[in-house]
Parts: C-alpha cells; sequence; structure tokens
C-alpha cells in the first residue's frame, strides 16, 4: 500500500497542528462557532445529536494491520470502544470530546492516517473497488489513481471552498463496484484501440435528495491527463454551481442546468488553458505510485484444499460461510474473504475494539496484514490461502465476525438513522433489526439470493436508498416513523434509480413489506435472476400490488 | 458563458423563488480597514473600497487610492483613470475575471471582496488572474477575510489581505508559515508533488 514520504508525513503532521490551534483559539473564545464550524467540518469534525462525530479518511478503503490497531486504540482511550465504518469506506467515531480531537489526529498520523476532508464543502476521500487488485475482472489497479487524485486533492488552495461537498470515484473493472456513475466525478478504466489506459469520465452523478444518474462528459481520457481535467471540471463548479441553496449545489444540479453538452465545452474551454501545463502526468509518475501496490507474494499453489473440502461436506455453517462470505480470487489458491459487519443486533458497519484487533490480527497471519473496507460498510481480507480458511472462519467466528449474510438481504446498508443524526427523520437501526428477525431462517435467505438491501433516514440518502435492490427511506409523518419502499435501483453498472412502490408503510410493517416482494421475486423469477433482474422484466406492477393488496 | 441561475428553467420550487439569496455577492458599504497585511507585512491602509450600493458619482471622487465596482469602471473607464492615481477594481464573486480582462494593463490592483469566507469563487478568479491572465498588480482580498484563510488566498495569487479592525493581524501572520509543504502547483511558485519526486528517482 502506498507509504508516505517526507512530505506526506510533514503535510499531515502540520495538518494536526494547524487544527490545535483553531481549536484552542475557539477554546479561548478568539474564533466564534460559527467561524470554527467549516474548519473543524474540514478536518472531519461534525456535530450530532449527543457529541461531536470524527470521521477518519481511509482512501479508497485500504488499512493495514497497524492501522487498524489504531483505530481500535482510539476507540478505546477517546471513545466508546467501537467504531462505524461508512459507505464511504470511512470510519467514524461517535463520542470523542473536542479537546481531545487533535491528540486524536497527531494519533492517526503516527500511523499515515488523516481526517482531512472528510466533511465540509470541499473535495472528499477518493473511493474505489473494494478488491482492487484481485478482482478477476479487472483491468487496471485503481489505486495507484486514486492515490494520485488523493495526493492533488489535499489542501488544494483554489477547491476548497466549493459550493457543496465534492465526490470522486475511480474503478478500473469491467464489473462496477464503486458505483462512479452515482459520484460527482466518476472515472472508469478503458483501453483505446491501441491498448493505451485512459477514463471514461461521468460527471453530475449523486444521490442525496435529487438522485441523478452521471452523464458522460468524456468518452476517453488518457491517463495523463486526469488532473487537469479533474481540474477543469472543478473550476467551472466552483465559479458557476448555485451557492444560494445548499440542496441546489451539487455539480449534479448545475450539469442538468448549463446540459452536458454546454457543461461539456465550458470544462473543455477552460482544460484548453491547462491541458499540457503542469498537471501533465508523466509515465514514470504511474510507475512510480503502481510500486506501491505490487501483487503480494503470492504462492504457487494448487486450487483447492482437501481438509477444506471435507469440512464443507461436514460442517454446514462453514459451508454457508463460504459459500456467502468468500468469493474466487484471480491467483490459484486463493480467495477473497469478505467479513460482514451485519450481524444481527448490531447497527450496520459497527465494529468493537475487540473485533478491530482480532481483524488486525487475522489480516496479519493469514492476509498479508491488509484490510479493505467496502462501501456495503463490511471488510475484506483479499489474499487468504485455501487452505488457511477453516483457521480464518474460526478465528472470526470466535469474535462473531463470520455471520454467512453477505449480499442476503440482511446485509444492508444503513445510515445511523435518528439514533445518532440530527438530520434524520426516522430510524434506521431499528428496521435493520426487524428485517433482521424477518428473515432469520438462513435457508430462505440463501433462496433468495443476492438482495442489496440499502436504508436511508431521511432524504439526505446517506444510506444509499435510491440504488437499493430494495431501497428504503425514513420519513416523518405528523410525527411518527414511516418508510418509502422502493424497488429495483442499481449502483453498479446498469446504474438505475428505484421505482417507488406507493405510499410509505407504517413502522411495524416494514419487514413484512419486504417479505412481499421477496415472495413476489420468487414466484416470478425465471432461471438465476437476481431481484432486480425479474424487476427489470416485470416492472413495478406486481410488486406494488402485492404488497398494497387488500388485507382483512 | 451564461450563470447556472441564467440558464436554469424557472424552478417550480416556490420555497426557492421566495427566498432571497443566501448572501449578497458585493460589498454592501464602503470599506476602510486602517491596516492590511501585504507580501506578509503590517502596513497602515489608505485604500477606500466603494460599494456599488452607495451610488458613487466618480466626478466627486478626490484623487487617491481608491477601488471601485467593475460596474463602475466599466461605465467610467476613461474619468476614473485620470482622476484616481492608484485605481483598484473589485470583482465580486458573481462576476467574471473574463469580463475585466482586457482592462488589467489599465489599472494598479484587482480587489476580491469578501461577503462570506465560504463562498470560494475569488479563489478561482485570483487564480486565473495570475495563471491565465498574467496579472502581475496587486491582488487584494477584503471583507470577511481572516487568519485561518490567509494561507490558501496566497497560494491561489492573493498578495495583500485586509482583515477586519477587530482582527489580530500579528497573530495572523503565521498562517502563512503553518505549512512547510504542498501537493500541488497553484498560482504561486509550487510544483506538482509528482514532478518534484520525478527529479528525485
Amino acid at each position: 500500500m502506498y507509504k508516505y514520504d517526507a512530505v506526506d508525513k510533514t503535510i499531515v503532521s502540520e495538518r494536526v497542528e494547524q487544527f490545535r490551534g483553531q481549536v484552542n483559539r475557539h477554546l479561548a473564545g478568539e474564533l466564534s462557532a460559527a467561524d470554527f464550524q467549516p474548519l473543524r467540518l474540514r478536518n472531519g469534525l461534525y456535530m450530532q445529536i449527543h457529541a461531536h462525530m470524527l470521521r477518519v479518511s481511509i482512501p479508497y478503503g485500504l488499512l493495514n494491520s497497524e492501522q487498524m490497531r489504531a483505530l481500535a486504540e482510539i476507540s478505546r482511550r477517546y471513545d466508546h470502544s467501537y467504531g462505524h465504518f461508512t459507505t464511504r469506506q470511512n470510519i467514524q467515531f461517535n463520542w470523542p470530546k473536542l479537546e481531545d480531537v487533535p491528540d486524536i489526529l497527531e494519533d492517526l498520523s503516527k500511523v499515515e492516517m488523516h481526517a482531512i476532508q472528510t466533511s465540509g464543502n470541499c473535495i472528499r476521500n477518493i473511493s474505489s473497488d473494494h478488491y482492487a487488485g484481485v478482482a478477476q475482472d479487472e483491468i487496471i489497479d485503481p489505486r495507484p489513481y486514486c492515490e494520485i487524485i488523493r495526493q492533488w486533492s489535499t489542501l488544494h488552495p483554489e477547491f476548497y471552498w466549493l459550493p457543496r461537498k465534492f465526490k470522486i470515484a475511480v474503478t478500473g473493472a469491467t464489473n462496477d463496484r464503486a458505483a462512479v456513475q452515482f459520484h460527482d466525478i466518476g472515472l472508469e478504466v478503458v483501453k483505446n484501440d491501441s491498448q493505451e489506459i485512459g477514463f471514461r469520465v461521468y460527471v453530475g452523478g449523486g444521490l442525496g435528495r435529487t438522485p441523478v444518474i452521471g452523464k458522460v462528459i468524456k468518452e476517453f481520457l488518457p491517463r495523463e491527463d486526469i488532473l487537469s481535467y479533474c481540474d477543469a471540471i472543478l473550476r467551472v463548479y466552483n465559479l458557476h454551481g448555485r451557492r444560494d441553496n445548499k440542496y441546489k449545489a451539487r455539480i449534479k444540479i448545475l450539469v442538468n442546468a448549463m446540459g452536458i453538452d454546454d457543461f461539456r465545452s465550458a470544462v473543455e474551454s477552460d482544460w484548453a488553458h491547462s491541458k499540457d501545463g503542469e498537471l501533465k502526468l508523466h509515465d514514470m509518475d504511474f510507475q512510480t505510485m503502481q510500486a506501491f501496490f505490487p501483487a503480494p507474494a503470492y504462492e504457487e499453489l494448487e486450487a483447492g484444499d482437501a481438509r477444506v473440502n471435507k469440512w464443507l461436506d461436514l460442517d454446514t455453517q462453514f459451508s454457508a460461510w463460504y459459500r456467502n462470505n468468500t468469493k474466487s480470487h484471480k491467483k490459484t489458491g486463493y480467495r477473497i474473504v469478505d467479513i460482514s459487519l451485519k450481524e444481527h443486533g448490531v447497527a450496520p458497519g459497527d465494529a468493537s475494539d475487540t473485533q478491530m484487533d482480532a481483524i488486525a490480527d487475522i489480516a496479519a497471519d493469514y492476509s498479508f496484514g491488509e484490510i479493505r473496507v467496502t462501501h456495503e460498510q463490511n471488510l475484506v481480507l483479499a489474499d487468504v490461502r485455501e487452505s488457511d480458511l477453516l483457521e480464518v472462519w474460526k478465528a472470526l467466528d470466535a469474535v462473531r465476525l463470520a455471520t454467512p449474510n453477505i449480499g442476503s438481504v440482511n446485509d444492508m446498508i444503513c445510515c445511523p438513522g435518528l439514533d445518532f443524526c440530527s438530520l434524520a427523520n426516522a430510524s434506521s437501526l431499528s428496521i435493520a433489526k426487524q428485517i433482521n428477525e424477518t428473515f432469520s431462517d438462513y435457508q430462505e435467505l440463501y433462496d433468495v439470493g443476492e438482495v442489496k438491501l440499502k436504508m436511508s433516514g431521511c432524504m439526505n440518502a446517506c444510506g444509499h436508498h435510491h440504488v437499493g435492490h430494495i431501497g428504503i427511506l425514513g420519513v416523518d409523518k405528523k410525527g411518527e416513523e414511516w418508510y418509502q419502499l422502493t424497488v429495483g435501483g442499481d449502483a453498479a453498472n446498469k446504474a438505475a434509480l428505484g421505482a417507488r412502490l406507493g405510499p410509505a408503510i407504517a413502522k411495524d410493517n416494514v419487514g413484512a413489506a419486504v417479505a412481499d416482494i421477496l415472495n413476489v421475486y420468487r414466484d416470478r423469477r425465471t432461471g438465476d435472476e437476481r431481484l432486480v433482474d425479474t424487476f427489470r422484466r416485470v416492472g413495478v406492477e406486481p410488486f406494488k400490488e402485492h404488497v398494497y393488496r387488500e388485507t382483512d | 458563458m451564461s450563470t447556472a441561475s441564467n440558464s436554469e428553467p424557472k424552478a417550480p420550487n416556490r420555497e426557492l423563488k421566495a427566498r432571497g439569496k443566501a448572501s449578497p455577492d458585493k460589498i454592501q458599504s464602503t470599506i476602510r480597514n486602517s491596516t492590511l497585511i501585504r507580501n506578509g507585512i503590517i502596513e497602515d491602509n489608505d485604500m477606500d473600497h466603494h460599494a456599488e450600493s452607495d451610488n458613487i458619482n466618480v466626478k466627486d471622487l478626490a484623487n487617491g487610492n481608491v477601488s471601485v465596482p467593475l460596474s463602475v469602471w466599466k461605465e467610467n473607464k476613461s474619468e476614473l483613470r485620470s482622476r484616481i492615481s492608484v485605481l483598484a477594481v473589485q470583482i465580486a464573486s458573481d462576476e467574471f475575471v473574463e469580463d475585466l480582462a482586457d482592462d488589467l494593463g489599465d489599472i494598479e490592483m484587482v480587489v476580491l471582496p469578501f461577503v462570506n469566507f465560504v463562498d470560494g469563487r475569488a479563489y478561482s478568479h485570483a487564480h486565473m488572474l495570475r495563471t491565465r491572465y498574467g496579472f502581475l498588480g496587486e491582488i487584494r482580498a477584503i471583507g470577511d477575510v481572516h487568519f485561518d484563510h490567509l494561507a490558501f488566498l496566497a497560494r491561489s495569487g492573493c498578495d495583500a489581505f485586509e482583515l477586519p479592525d477587530g482582527d489580530d493581524h500579528q497573530a495572523a501572520l503565521a498562517a502563512f508559515s503553518e505549512f512547510s509543504e504542498v501537493y500541488q502547483p497553484a498560482a504561486d511558485d509550487a510544483q506538482l508533488i509528482f514532478s518534484r519526486r520525478r527529479t528525485k528517482h
């Protein structure tokens, strides 16, 4: 993974000291709450219902064991001994004290981590494919490109006070696992006819109150131009994006208002000034960066393992975990292991300090000391030998991290909701619990197969409900919590927004409504269709009819 | 190119129509601060920044150091030039550098007024003045400009800053040395980090 050099270390430590000074001036009454707020946001520090919340950046979701142990230690020393992994592949601590935050940031800097630009109206953490480097469908590893963009966009003086937050995602695989069409800028690796590497550039995608699928602004951008082209997009946005209404301020609104063709012309004419300037990257820059992401020292192994195969036959729990929580790897004799942070009764994405420590140890022993965070709020051990799977399963199971529900309806994305967030209209965590209880029969879950269930406690859509195969949105109706359901959303290549099912549903009936949707799917599916495939074929009507049928 | 608000069809959202702009883009009254920071040094200030809303009559202006809104400059170029020895033109956040591009050789200074420091358009204005139009005169940030904004304004091309009189100017000088390293080129002499690493390898 990327290793800081003297420049990175200096920037991160000086940033800690800058923030320490700002906190001190604020506590001394020299910096008003209003003036301090945008500064603390750009250091990841929010004010929530009960306390401050600190969001720590995990660039493109990649962590090493030492960093995971540091996160566990921070949660113990400064928080309530747990952390919450987010849909932007970051981690949040929900209870830090303001005066401790500079020390937390200093501790993070010692393991090459920071909280820079994890909130505020600036360029946020660059997100990417959590299977980068190991996926069978990968064209090129996106991580070097993410790191290049991360460095360029960190503390960028011109683009630090944008109209609104700005999110960039990069994918290097045929199957998009980074939802690039739902980002302010999405970069999808493509090769041209001469086999040169470039990117298809999407702009103006996003979720939130006005969900929009990104539009293609450039079919092929040579890789040496990624920074200058992003620079031009950001400048047009910075100058022309709306600033009178925060709900109209994202770049998607600007792109829609101008139309993609006019927006493209504006970007291209700005780009003409800087295209061949100092932001142009050289082949050597990519080589240097790629050297930070080498393939680990894989052994040459046979496919399969006799002992694992025997256990697969004997132990139904192990075989359920193997089937759901591990995936094929591009290197023979290895598998990708998904760690589920969706144990029944635990808030989706939460991990305790002991779990984080255990994961760090397991990664060190069995997966080259690296862990990835997924935007579905799970973790990944990307490089596990097949012959080690039994030990890994036992070790994960010992800390309740082997729930075999990856990809199932219980593996839901969920925002913190009313329990923590000051924006939320409705509770998300209690619905997660209800759905877990409704689908406690794992055989039934496996029969249903892949369902991406995504839930947000308000229309700001932190839980990405628009792109859930099943989406659930919490709404407030005269002080009561109700839930709006959608079907057929998709964050992957066939990007789609879910279709609204009908009127909002009372809190106690949400689990039953989800069961209804899945029953319609089971009746209607053909072959190995997933829920979202059946929806594409039959439309929303059959689902609507069944969920809202007359009952006595 | 038109701005977003001009090219957008009438908003059906009643709430939006009923509300004015979140904040004005131009300074609302004439500003005169007693000190400024120029090239890292605290100096006395003798510049008057006239607000558009004050309906200034150019013929009433005494010779001296004067900054006027872009619209006033556009309508009174020769009169202003003949009367004023140190002449500055303000580019408000919602105005465009392009509209002053042809006149940059005729003025001493560009003033970028901040009505609210979270509005970052002026950073792009400063950047374009320096890197695209090669403006060598002073670029001065005024208005809602404080300690914590100075370093990035300077990197974007501003070389003078008028902080409100209540601010501690001496303490604010620390802003220019908070970071000894940066990752990206701007309107200063910083290089792209990857280009610096190229020469090391």
